[in-house]
């Protein structure tokens, strides 16, 4: 008698929970398509105001540091933070309204004025991110109360992986995690509180410089971009451009920056999620550091700096210190950094032609429009086949100009210009790859 | 005016020679007319004088100078005595201007030093300002962080000590 209790009070509990799994699984929305979420999460900041308080958890050296902050974000592109801790950050103020930013350090009484932290979401950015990162959907999770969806953004080549947390109502990312495999997670940030559907007012994103305060201009970098050979010809000593690169890099911009007597080029390639960037100056023009450890980049001596989140790789070649800037893995840095200390520039421009069948102008041609060797025969090799003249190729394997786009002005089946592309990439594959800086 | 006898003697020869203040030249002049033994001295004197002048100019014997320096350099010896002291400051003048000409030279060297030490020391800082800013431009990157790195470099960059961070193991 007692057993049969017990059995129908177990099947009774059997129901109950898997009628509540039914009734959860019944609350549960269906996922999108992760790219889908994906263009909710790179659209919100366009359509949402919000005002909430975030937590980052981000690598500081060998150390962690948490900061937090009060976010604030009026569409499109104004953006006010104040952060409240740790101690030595407590109080500081930067106010963005989409063009310049103005940081307030009210323990030193000091406003500094620089370049917006708000760039426009470009279509190339988004082309480059799709085309260079695998996008899944893993699922509904609840961030402070709100209903998430989870996507995880992998990327194709050895590089950081992102998972983001999506809210499902306005798209605005909840929580976002940044991996790097060969060291764990470097970055997590998440809402601890955020409220939408706020009429901020516009005087809260408008900066009044504090009475006394010193105001200094921080516009290190000339606006605009330039390529690299109307760089060289800009300042007057010889500019390195890399041969090769973690696959789906490419060249994003270059520009002169100057700060005191420091003249530098710099160089910054993306690969629509991620970004590396180059600075160029005379070796005369700056010493080496005292910070970092000595290591070797193609036999040469070296120093690497590790910041936590980002690092920096110091180098010297001919008469230029050059210094590499990144996210990524140690080893993917010191390879591409090795491949420019190699020194092979005018030997790989007589190799690639000969290879791809093009003559050694074009070559060079394209490499001073900042392209890797491998671009330049992938550019080369597609306008061939395509019958397309260099400057559309060039926009499209920059992702300046997508897919579909390209495939309609061609009035080709974008499956065949998919096909055309990868054939394109397996054929031209011998071009020198990052794996091989020798 | 009027002068004695014995008076325009004495004044004679500067009379020859236009010497004498108008008045006295007059007084002179007035006691001649007067005086023939004065006319006659006068005459005496202007043939003489006139004499001397027709002479030629004869170059002196080499013995001469010899027999001028000679004395002088004997008489001289104060002056030699002060020249060390001539030297040492012709020397020192000539140091000093020699260490201005090299430190301006030197100038150049150690401003390009100067500066290149600083651009090291904050060249981290700097590069590391420029990447974060540009890091804003890729879509998914926290700007609450990039706010944090390129607050901290322009805090280096405006010379103020880096902050140490709320570092936590």
């Amino acid at each position: 008698m007692t057993g049969h209790v017990l059995a129908r009070a177990a099947g009774a509990v059997l129901l109950g929970l898997a009628a509540g799994a039914l009734n959860v699984g019944a609350q549960v929305p269906p996922v999108p398509p992760a790219r889908i979420i994906l263009q909710m999460a790179l659209e919100a900041p366009r359509l949402v105001d919000y005002e909430g308080t975030k937590v980052i958890t981000v690598l500081r050296g060998d150390r962690a540091e948490t900061i937090t902050v009060a976010e604030s974000h009026k569409r499109p592109e104004r953006m006010r933070l104040e952060y409240v801790s740790p101690e030595d950050l407590a109080g500081r103020l930067i106010v963005d309204n989409g063009a310049t930013a103005w940081h307030y350090e009210p323990r030193l009484n000091m406003v500094f004025e620089g370049p917006t932290l708000g760039g426009q979401l470009l279509s190339r950015d988004r082309t480059l991110l799709l085309r260079n990162y695998g996008v899944t959907a893993l699922g509904v999770e609840d961030v402070i109360g709100r209903q998430a969806y989870v996507i995880a953004l992998v990327p194709h080549h050895p590089g950081v992986q992102r998972r983001l947390w999506v809210d499902r109502a306005t798209g605005t990312i909840l929580r976002s995690e940044e991996l790097d495999p060969s060291r764990g997670i470097i970055l997590s940030a998440y809402f601890s509180r955020v409220s939408f559907s706020l009429n901020l007012p516009e005087a809260y994103f408008e900066f009044r410089t504090p009475a006394g305060a010193r105001v200094f201009k921080m516009f290190t970098t000339e606006a605009g971009t330039m390529s690299p050979a109307a760089l060289q010809r800009r300042v007057g000593f010889p500019v390195l451009i890399p041969p090769v690169l973690p696959e789906g890099y490419t060249f994003r911009g270059g520009a002169v920056s100057r700060f005191g007597n420091l003249v530098s080029v710099y160089l910054r390639y993306s690969n629509g999620g991620n970004l590396i960037s180059f600075f160029e100056a005379p070796a005369g023009s700056i010493g080496w550091p005292s910070a970092g450890r000595p290591i070797a980049v193609d036999g040469r001596p070296a120093r690497f700096v590790d910041l936590g989140y980002f690092r920096v790789l110091i180098w010297e070649q001919g008469r230029l210190r050059v210094t590499a800037v990144g996210t990524g893995p140690t080893e993917t840095m010191v390879t591409a950094a090795g491949q420019i200390a190699a020194g092979r520039e005018q030997a790989l421009v007589q190799d690639v032609s000969r290879q791809i069948e093009s003559d050694p102008a074009t070559v060079q041609r394209l490499r001073g429009e900042g392209l890797t060797f491998p671009e330049v025969a992938r550019t080369i090799t597609l306008a061939h086949r395509l019958g397309t003249d260099l400057g559309t190729t060039i926009r499209f394997v920059r992702g300046s100009l997508s897919a579909s786009d390209l495939a309609g002005r061609l009035g080709m089946p974008q499956e065949t210009l998919q096909q055309t592309v990868q054939q394109t990439a397996r054929e031209t594959s011998s071009v020198p790859a990052l794996s091989s800086p020798r | 005016m009027t002068i004695n006898h014995h008076r325009a003697g004495q004044l004679l020869s500067a009379y020859l020679d236009g010497e004498l203040l108008p008045r006295e030249g007059a007084a002179v002049q007035e006691h001649l007319m007067e005086c023939p033994a004065c006319r006659e001295e006068y005459e005496r004197l202007r043939i003489t004088k006139g004499l001397l002048g027709a002479l030629p100019v004869a170059d002196p014997p080499a013995e001469f100078w010899t027999a001028v320096r000679a004395p002088r350099s004997e008489g001289v010896g104060p002056r030699f005595s002060r020249l060390p002291s001539v030297l040492l400051r012709r020397s020192v003048w000539a140091a000093a201007a020699a260490l201005v000409i090299v430190l301006l030279a030197l100038i150049p060297f150690v401003k390009g030093t100067v500066d290149r030490l600083h651009a090291a020391e904050i060249g981290v800082d700097l590069y590391v300002r420029e990447h974060a800013l540009q890091m804003s431009t890729e879509p998914l990157t926290d700007r609450a962080y990039l706010g944090v790195v390129a607050g901290d470099a322009d805090l280096v960059l405006a010379g103020e000590q880096a902050r140490r961070g709320g570092a936590e193991k």
